[in-house]
């Protein structure tokens, strides 16, 4: 009767034990994993050695310009993207609109602006996630220099672009001339949410890509 | 601004050289050949219409932009006489005198035609950040943070089980 007692005891202590165990595990693991990627200070633009973007020698190596023709489909091999693209405007306060969120897989171009391959800066925009998790760029921010984006286009090329830097920019000090300038070579950005995150307001910044054209097939 | 100012000076000499070359030879009243549109990129169509010429066809002449004869023809009915001509890709930027000579009578009529390189897009680019995100994925998978939830609720009462005998002195 006591051997009996005894045993159950040490069976009801070793579930406690392993059901805790478990249950933090979980719980930790599963809030941590979720967290986008953001850059490292390496990935970001060289301006500590005073380099200008149009004399640096990648400048100098960027391939000739393409005709305009409207992109189909991003592909960003290295984080695993391969996303159709639609067009998109400009809200009221003339920012940059969004793909409808819901649809995670989704990212969209600026219509009005440059096409991916032609002179001047194609801006490209997608979501980091949306209330279901993580959406078409949730990994951008860990995409690293020298990687390769591929834009599809309807002409039936497909524009190749290699990433110069990766860059977070906090939202109130958002530099719109180095993100969206003109830019005189084919140049693409492409854009998502990152930065530090409040329950309040949301993401405080945005991830930016900056590429330029290497070549096309 | 340097692009503008290498533009005008283009036009000019343009301008000049089609007021050199091109001497009328049955007295130029110009400015009655309509030239559509009046500015183009290198390549484009162009449209010219006249109602100098009554009821006749017209001999157009855009040899000054590199495009050669063409003709005009006459309209029906009080419409203008029309015909049209493509700018060869090669044109460089500038202004050129297009002119046609009416079939019947003589009457020369001129207009003038700008070629600009690529119109320069006047490009709105868009300001500030971008709204692409909303935090859903930071909260976790639903499932495993159920899953931890209820695994730590059996551990909990587990351990209560546990303490509750200990404090009756059943002892372990």
């Amino acid at each position: 009767m006591r051997s009996h007692r005894g045993v159950g005891d040490a069976a009801i202590s070793a579930v406690t034990v392993l059901a805790l165990c478990s249950g933090a595990w979980l719980l930790s693991n599963g809030a941590g994993k979720h967290v986008p990627p953001q850059p490292s200070a390496a990935q970001g633009r060289e301006i500590a050695r005073g380099e200008d973007t149009d004399r640096s020698p990648a400048a100098r190596s960027a391939a000739p310009a393409l005709p305009p023709s409207p992109p189909d489909r991003i592909r960003i091999p290295s984080i695993r993207v391969s996303a159709p693209l639609m067009g998109l405007g400009l809200t009221k306060t003339g920012s940059l609109d969004v793909p409808p969120a819901e649809r995670r897989n989704l990212a969209g171009w600026y219509e009005a602006g440059t096409t991916p391959g032609e002179t001047g800066t194609a801006i490209v925009a997608g979501h980091v996630d949306n209330a279901d998790g993580p959406a078409v760029f949730f990994r951008l921010g860990a995409l690293k220099k020298g990687s390769t984006i591929e834009v599809d286009r309807r002409d039936g090329g497909t524009a190749l672009f290699s990433v110069d830097a990766v860059e977070v920019y906090d939202t109130k000090a958002f530099p719109d001339e180095k993100v969206y300038g003109a830019a005189r070579r084919p140049e693409l950005r492409v854009i998502t949410c990152g930065g530090g995150y409040s329950r309040t307001t949301g993401y405080q910044g945005n991830v930016v890509v900056f590429a330029h054209l290497t070549g096309s097939r | 601004m340097r692009r503008t100012t290498r533009l005008l000076t283009g036009s000019a000499l343009a301008a000049a050289a089609a007021g050199l070359v091109v001497t009328p030879a049955y007295g130029d009243d110009g400015g009655d050949l309509g030239v559509s549109p009046s500015s183009v990129v290198p390549g484009g169509q162009v449209r010219v219409n006249t109602g100098a010429c009554e009821d006749s066809g017209a001999a157009g002449d855009a040899s000054a932009v590199g495009a050669g004869a063409f003709s005009l023809v006459p309209g029906t009915a009080e419409q203008d006489a029309s015909g049209g001509f493509r700018v060869p890709p090669s044109a460089q930027p500038g202004t050129y005198e297009i002119v046609a000579t009416c079939a019947e009578g003589g009457r020369r009529v001129s207009g003038d035609l700008v070629v600009t390189l690529t119109a320069p897009r006047e490009q709105v680019h868009p300001r500030g950040s971008v709204k692409t995100g909303v935090g859903g994925a930071l909260g976790g998978d639903p499932v495993q943070t159920a899953a931890g939830v209820s695994a730590l609720a059996v551990a909990a009462a587990g351990g209560t089980w546990l303490l509750h005998r200990r404090a009756r002195g059943d002892g372990i």
